[in-house]
């Protein structure tokens, strides 16, 4: 039970997710003008619904807080308060409270203080126009922390709260006296017509009452018609009823739940005097019991006869119901499952094998054998199945992109820059484990362009901008690829700011001959920050070598591009997938090794001298008048090699990575380009510097997978070292 | 046999949660995700009793029960509002759209079990 619950709390968390978003961008299209009652109605469903589920599943605070935002809610969607901006703003205030209750009830995050948004949906239920300053100071007195939300103090082991039952016109409580031996109970009971033609079924409210004790001791049949005038949905009885003193008067109240609000109810204390008599001729079924009985025959053949038709007809469907069920709406409620992701892993790794296994069979296979087995078919399908497992892992981008509004509002008002935000894009798929990672790089971008690309209102005027900026966030699937770009109209990099930081920090020499772009890609370098004053926003020394290291370890880069007066633009460039590579297959000594293909830039056959020695142990190609180091991997890996090719014949792979730029890698030969599944290393052996994984190639034989990064690590440092000397 | 109830609530939690407490005491559950759907299974499952929530995209509660009443094999059936609303003014809607009762989320489970067995002979 406890296991299933958490499941379905994990459900409930993911619908808070959904709703979240959708109350996001009901709000974002009300402060944009669109107060449309379709859009109010989206971000009252959205609050409503989380504050259902959190109270099923006893998350209290949650549920007191989205209750009150809900109220106000409400309000607005009745058109009894007017959706100003001030009114969306506090909305938008509350909606963060939300969002940072529903982490608390998560546990990702302690309780949020919300007395000041209680205190500013308070002022805007109070009429009061909520101003700023309101919101700032909020009156504990005038706070009613405890809202009239069915919320209790005590909630039972699985988190559910006793129900609220609204009883009305119970009449005659006030009179009960506290006595040490509670006297009788005498209900009057008249259902109303408008009960029955509900549904209300009141022999079920009478034999639940038996249940408790009680007994029917008077019936008044004199309302009761002719049968030929009889109306069998109409309700003509009263009875009289008694019940042991000792029942509680909120059991009785319970029973009447359903039919109290159209029907007679009348509950009182009998205070040991004698039963009063039913209103009308009480005496006469009760001489006859005969009668009496007759009557209630009569009454459960004539009036409830609807029901008991209507139930008996359901009972014997139902029994067959299963059957005629359509198989495309028989359960149009599941529409969606959630699977571990351990297994998708576990199924794409294993499709991974088909896909070797097929490559397998086409090696070793003629042809005409191929043909004859229908290789080519099982090719194709086992792509589809690749590719569908991949899907299934894809996730919209939007995903990562969903905290960057809110973190813009705290910004913005943190900073009392001016900032909108344009996304496009956010449909685009890109692995789980991708968006789980793109996240804290793209916060940091976000803030970075916030902190150092915008300029203040001010500032932009004078320079003959709008005083409001634009951040303009995008994704887009280009290849195998992803690519994500964070882009302001800001400032730009300031290059002889940053120039002179890196000097100071010595990351660079004094006489350091540097491009633009170059001096860009200083602000990655670890350690440095040009921020004056440490913001608590960005610059806390940790910042764009964590954004670059982070999609690094994607296994992708981050390009910036920054024209001074006009903004700076970060491109992440990502993969499509962390579980399948696109590589180059090239030789080496006899061996095969996979490049990753996004890290190559283009491959050489060098002329003789092209490749020239400097210092001993170390060499560069030239290629259009520059000069790139050349890596020897024969040489990085120990590799035995009988007979080394002069350069000549071997081809030098120009490849790029973020710690070193361009490199040269001198191999034997390219065998072929292919997509390759990654295996870990990690998994079977201890990491090894160099090597990214595993794969296993058409032929089953193995090939390692090169992290071109480490690869050239050692060799970007000695060309730094050699740039700051 | 069992009481068959068709509960319609577009929170996927809130069905399973209604399904799971439900169940345990005897109930057998259909659900729908929302008034549109909720309509449609009612035809196909002939429910003992319909448990709806009120705020749903596409057809709501309110309009659920009006059009589910107006159906003569459905006159009789019971059906329980299940909301997170309280309102008198929501309450009184509902029982003039046709509405048996009114249970306010959230729910427990006893409790919504005695409920139902109060409108379900």
């Amino acid at each position: 039970m406890s296991d299933e619950l958490d499941e379905i709390q994990a459900i409930f968390f993911e619908e808070c997710a959904e709703g979240l978003l959708a109350a996001e961008q009901g709000l974002a299209a009300m402060q944009g003008g669109d107060t449309s009652p379709k859009t109010i109605a989206s971000v009252f469903r959205a609050v409503h619904s989380i504050k259902g589920g959190a109270g099923a599943f006893g998350h209290a605070a949650l549920t007191a807080f989205a209750h009150r935002f809900e109220n106000v809610l409400d309000e607005i969607r009745a058109g009894r308060i007017a959706p100003t901006q001030s009114v969306i703003t506090v909305m938008l205030g509350a909606f963060d409270k939300v969002s940072d209750h529903v982490a608390a009830a998560q546990g990702t995050m302690g309780l949020p203080d919300d007395a000041a948004s209680l205190a500013a949906l308070e002022a805007v239920l109070a009429g009061q126009d909520a101003a700023p300053a309101m919101v700032e100071a909020p009156a504990p007195v005038q706070v009613p922390i405890v809202v009239e939300a069915p919320v209790s103090e005590e909630i039972d082991p699985f988190g559910f709260e006793p129900v609220t039952v609204a009883i009305e016109d119970l009449g005659g409580s006030d009179a009960a006296p506290a006595m040490p031996v509670d006297p009788e109970w005498t209900i009057l009971f008249a259902p109303s017509r408008d009960a029955m033609a509900n549904g209300a079924e009141p022999i079920l409210v009478i034999r639940e009452l038996e249940g408790m004790g009680a007994q029917v001791v008077g019936v008044d049949t004199s309302a009761l018609p002719p049968l030929r005038d009889l109306d069998p949905e109409n309700a003509y009885l009263r009875w009289t009823i008694s019940l042991p003193g000792d029942v509680g008067e909120d059991q009785i109240g319970d029973c009447f739940d359903f039919v109290a609000p159209d029907s007679i109810v009348e509950v009182t204390r009998t205070n040991g005097e004698p039963l009063p008599p039913a209103p009308v001729e009480p005496d006469a079924p009760l001489r006859e019991p005969g009668a009496i009985h007759d009557l209630l025959h009569r009454v459960e053949a004539a009036s409830p006869a609807i029901f008991a038709a209507a139930t008996t007809t359901a009972a014997t469907t139902a029994a067959d119901a299963p059957a005629k069920q359509d198989p495309r709406t028989a359960d149009t409620a599941s529409q969606t499952i959630r699977v571990d992701l351990h297994k998708l892993d576990m199924l794409l790794n294993l499709v991974g094998e088909l896909v070797i296994r097929g490559s397998i069979l086409s090696d070793r296979l003629s042809p005409a054998d191929q043909q004859r087995v229908e290789l080519p078919e099982q090719a194709r399908l086992t792509r589809e199945i690749q590719d569908t497992v991949m899907s299934l892992r894809a996730q919209p981008i939007r995903q990562a992109f969903n905290r960057v509004p809110r973190m813009l509002r705290d910004l913005t008002a943190e900073t009392g820059k001016q900032v909108v935000l344009e996304t496009q894009g956010e449909t685009t798929e890109v692995d789980k484990g991708v968006i789980e990672k793109i996240g804290d790089p793209l916060t940091h971008l976000i803030r970075n362009a916030v902190d150092h690309g915008i300029e203040s209102p001010d500032e932009r005027l004078r320079a003959g901008k709008p005083a409001q900026g634009t951040i303009r966030l995008s994704a887009a699937q280009k290849g195998a690829r992803i690519i994500v770009t964070v882009a302001d109209d800001g400032r730009g990099i300031d290059r002889a700011r940053v120039r002179a930081k890196a000097i100071e920090k010595g990351l660079i020499g004094a006489d350091a001959v540097l491009s633009d772009e170059e001096i860009d890609q200083l602000i990655c370098a670890p350690g440095f920050s040009t921020a004056t004053t440490v913001s608590n926003i960005s610059g806390r020394g940790v910042g764009m070598d964590v954004v670059r290291s982070n999609v690094e370890a994607l296994g992708g880069r981050v390009d910036i591009s920054s024209t001074p007066g006009r903004g700076t633009v970060f491109t992440l460039v990502l993969p499509l997938t962390l579980a399948i590579l696109d590589g180059m297959v090239v030789r080496l000594a006899g061996q095969r090794f996979v490049l990753p293909l996004a890290h190559v830039v283009e491959a050489i056959r060098p002329e003789p001298g092209q490749v020239r020695s400097t210092t001993p142990g170390s060499e560069v190609i030239e290629v259009r008048g520059t000069y790139l180091p050349v890596r020897r991997l024969i040489q990085t890996f120990g590799l035995p090699d009988p007979n080394p090719l002069p350069p000549e014949e071997s081809l030098v792979i120009i490849v790029e990575s973020e710690t070193a730029g361009k490199v040269g890698l001198i191999v034997d030969t390219i065998d072929d380009r292919r997509e390759v599944v990654i295996k870990s290393l990690e998994q079977n052996l201890h990491p090894i510097r160099g090597l990214g994984g595993a794969t296993i190639l058409g032929d089953g034989s193995i090939a390692l997978i090169l992290d071109v990064d480490a690869l050239v690590a050692p060799l970007s440092r000695t060309l730094t070292r050699g740039l700051a000397a | 046999m069992s009481k068959l109830i068709l509960t319609v609530d577009d929170s996927a939690s809130m069905r399973m949660l209604l399904k799971t407490s439900l169940t345990a005491q005897g109930f057998s559950i259909e659900s729908a995700n929302d008034g549109v759907h909720g309509l449609a299974r009612m035809h196909e499952v002939q429910p003992d009793l319909l448990i709806t929530d009120i705020n749903m995209p596409e057809m709501d509660g309110f309009e659920l029960i009006e059009a589910v009443r107006a159906l003569p094999q459905f006159r009789g059936t019971p059906i329980l509002v299940l909301s997170t609303e309280f309102s008198d003014e929501k309450k009184a809607r509902a029982r003039s759209a046709g509405a048996t009762g009114w249970i306010t989320k959230p729910f427990e489970a006893a409790k919504l079990g005695a409920a139902i067995r109060r409108v379900c002979p």
